[in-house]
């Protein structure tokens, strides 16, 4: 008796403890990112007495809580969260090189221009309103030409963010085919590789929040990692990735087989959506506008005579093509009387006739003029932003509610590492109680011998 | 470990409750921001995303609002003009009714054998004469009113001759409506020899008949020249009325350039200002929010088994 009891005391002691040390790494990992809840196996040990008493407990092993559904659930919401987040930053970037206010801005000084027309009129002879309209044209150059700026800016910097992801990226994927590695020669070698799997976890996290990145986990423990099925690790492979290309047709291509990568999560993904598709096409916009002020002014102005009589085609006021071209023919700025604001060629009635200036006036908010199509901008440039805002909104709670579910199964609750640790520090006093109990039998037995 | 995910109920971990708490804290400072915006700069589109359609349209309205202004500011000005044509139009006409007067008072019986008396009429004209030349040169900021578009500075030299341009200057004053500020010194005056002015006019005939004093040259200044002032009288009176009009129109356009801003201008508040009694009360509540998330953001956590246990 006293052997067996005493033997399955002891396997006892030694299950609590085991499970002891689990609770304490997991309460100690609590806030560990990519940890993963540890949980200690117990079954009973096979054979004992003839009886069928048994031969106490043991520890099978010590698994991890996962949950690969959730896993993969949590991280494509991760990754679709941080697309939106990276093209949401250089949007709102975007938009504030439009300002909308009345006091400033392109669509403002739009309007200062025009109307300083009709103040050549109020006195056509005098230089002042004829230098008042070469300032507001230097304004408004100067307008279209920082707005070109700021949306090269963020051009070029969202290409640099991208090249810094992917150097990242390559050296998370090159960890990701060594954790494989070490993982397959632990898991071989027959004992649970859960802190590398930890650690893969989190690598894994982190290529999905920058290229979207899914791990395919495989039957020995290792993962595969792929992207819009382009497979990046494979094992202990890894392929890199580089980037190709420049603005409007920047992509992400495997090194190794030289497939396109086709990116539709992760934050390089939002960047890339921005660098090749919404930043051109604002610029396209802008240079539109610009193009559209320079030739309408300048039409105008053809129609009319400087105020020596000389037809306006040969002074046009606006030189050179899109928002980062345009520029104030220097022929006017030197001489303002070379504005063609007459609609008479005769002379000296040329020197004091309005007429053609009253004409550009009126040109304000012209169907073929730059105020439409730079109020089309603002608007399609507004709503693109205030629907990538509502995405954002929207794919944050998503990425919680995914992120909440897996870590109410991966992660750490602390009242229930504490509910446990109880009842297992009851258990293993419960075995020390009977050996103790075992032992004053045996004493007995001694004694009474 | 066991869970409790069988019965679909989530296991909050503290790492669970710190996500919402922070998440939470987020949204409720982003909405105090969005509403302090709108609360500081007075208006509720200070990005176009705020409201893209409604930023469209207030740069559209902007733009309206500014040419109105414009409208407005030309419509002042060319009533400033008209106030002074027609001032200088009632001198024009008193001028030349008192020349009308003294052609009238002269009897060729009584007067031709007075020269010292036709002399002094004749330089009573030929004042007259030199008065409506420099009427005619009236200017408004430093532009002659008369001269059309041809001359800033003058619209008839020392010797009477029109030297400025063929048609008057105009003034926009709503889309695609111009309207003439001033007259030509020729509409007023004529030219040649059915002109007031200028040798060869019908003063310089006046005063050339007086100064001759024949019989026949009286004879003529009662009938050709008398007939002549009447017809150029009735020309100055004629452009006068039309000039009167004119700075009637110019004033109705003003008064509609004026409400049109008016109006436009409430169009501009009624998309973009800050309705501030109604974002206060959503600040005040965005506020309470923000705090108790900060209360039970302190809380975070305090309590757990741990603290039981001994």
């Amino acid at each position: 008796m006293g052997d067996l009891a005493l033997g399955i005391a002891a396997s006892g002691l030694d299950a609590q403890q085991t499970a002891m040390d689990t609770i304490s790494e997991n309460l100690t990992n609590a806030n560990t990112p990519g940890y993963v809840a540890e949980s200690a196996q117990l079954s009973t040990n096979p054979g004992g007495d003839l009886l069928g008493v048994g031969d106490g407990v043991r520890v099978d092993g010590v698994t991890q809580n996962s949950d690969g559904l959730l896993a993969t659930n949590a991280l494509q919401t991760q990754g679709v969260l941080s697309q939106s987040t990276a093209l949401q930053q250089i949007l709102q970037g975007a938009q504030s090189a439009f300002p909308v206010s009345g006091s400033s801005g392109i669509a403002s000084d739009l309007s200062s221009f025009w109307q300083s027309w009709d103040a050549i009129s109020q006195d056509p002879s005098n230089p002042a309103p004829r230098t008042q309209v070469v300032d507001l044209a230097q304004n408004l150059v100067s307008d279209f030409q920082q707005a070109s700026q700021q949306l090269s800016n963020l051009q070029v910097n969202a290409q640099s963010q991208v090249s810094t992801s992917v150097t990242q990226v390559n050296s998370i994927l090159k960890q990701v085919a060594t954790l494989n590695g070490e993982i397959g020669a632990t898991e071989g070698g027959g004992s649970p590789a859960n802190s590398l799997i930890d650690q893969q976890n989190q690598l894994m996290g982190e290529l999905a929040t920058s290229i979207g990145a899914v791990a395919v986990p495989q039957a020995d423990g290792t993962v595969n990692v792929d992207v819009g099925g382009v497979t990046l690790v494979q094992g202990t492979w890894s392929d890199t990735v580089v980037t190709t290309g420049g603005a409007g047709a920047m992509k992400l291509v495997a090194h190794a087989s030289g497939t396109t990568i086709p990116t539709s999560a992760g934050s390089v993904a939002g960047q890339l959506a921005a660098i090749n598709q919404y930043l051109p096409a604002y610029q396209s916009q802008l240079d539109t506008a610009a193009n559209d002020l320079a030739s309408t002014v300048n039409t105008q102005l053809a129609a009319g005579y400087t105020a020596t009589g000389a037809s306006g085609a040969g002074y046009p006021l606006f030189e050179g093509t899109g928002a980062a071209g345009i520029s104030v023919n220097p022929a006017i700025t030197g001489n303002v009387q070379l504005i063609a604001a007459s609609s008479t060629a005769a002379v000296p009635d040329a020197t004091n006739d309005a007429g053609n200036a009253q004409a550009m006036a009126e040109l304000y908010n012209s169907p073929t003029g730059p105020d439409q199509q730079y109020q089309s901008l603002i608007q399609g440039l507004g709503t693109q932003v205030a629907a990538v805002n509502s995405q954002v909104q929207a794919q944050t709670s998503v990425a919680n509610a995914a992120q909440e579910n897996l870590q109410s199964i991966e992660g750490v609750n602390t009242n229930d590492e504490m509910v446990q640790m109880l009842t297992f520090q009851q258990a293993y006093q419960a075995s020390a109680k009977l050996v103790s109990t075992v032992d004053t039998m045996m004493q007995a037995l001694i004694q009474a011998s | 470990m066991t869970d409790v995910m069988g019965s679909g109920a989530i296991s909050y971990t503290p790492a669970i409750i710190a996500d919402q708490l922070i998440s939470g804290l987020n949204t409720d400072q982003s909405q105090q921001a969005t509403l302090e915006e709108q609360l500081s700069t007075g208006v509720t589109i200070n990005q176009a995303s705020d409201n893209p359609a409604g930023a469209a349209q207030l740069l559209q309205l902007n733009g309206s609002l500014a040419r109105a202004q414009q409208y407005a500011s030309n419509a002042t000005d060319g009533t400033g003009w008209l106030s002074l044509g027609n001032s200088t139009m009632n001198q024009i006409l008193s001028s030349l009714q008192s020349v009308q007067q003294t052609v009238l008072s002269v009897s060729g019986a009584s007067l031709s054998n007075e020269p010292g008396a036709l002399q002094s009429l004749a330089a009573q004209v030929t004042a007259a004469q030199q008065e409506l030349t420099n009427l005619a040169n009236t200017t408004y900021g430093g532009q002659a009113i008369f001269a059309g578009t041809g001359n800033v500075s003058q619209a008839y030299d020392s010797s009477g001759n029109y030297v400025g341009g063929g048609s008057a200057p105009t003034r926009t004053v709503a889309p695609g409506v111009q309207v003439p500020v001033a007259v030509t010194g020729q509409q007023i005056f004529g030219s040649g020899s059915t002109g007031v002015l200028g040798t060869g006019g019908i003063l310089a005939q006046i005063v050339q008949d007086l100064q001759t004093g024949t019989t026949a040259s009286l004879n003529n200044l009662q009938t050709n020249d008398a007939q002549a002032l009447t017809t150029a009288i009735t020309q100055v009176t004629t452009v006068a009325a039309q000039m009167g009009s004119d700075y009637q129109r110019m004033q109705t356009f003003a008064q509609q350039a004026s409400s049109a801003q008016q109006t436009l201008q409430s169009e501009v508040s009624g998309i973009d200002s800050t309705n501030v009694a109604q974002v206060s009360t959503q600040l005040t509540e965005a506020q309470q929010a923000y705090q108790a998330s900060l209360w039970a953001t302190s809380q975070l956590s305090q309590e757990s088994l741990v603290q039981f246990l001994s």
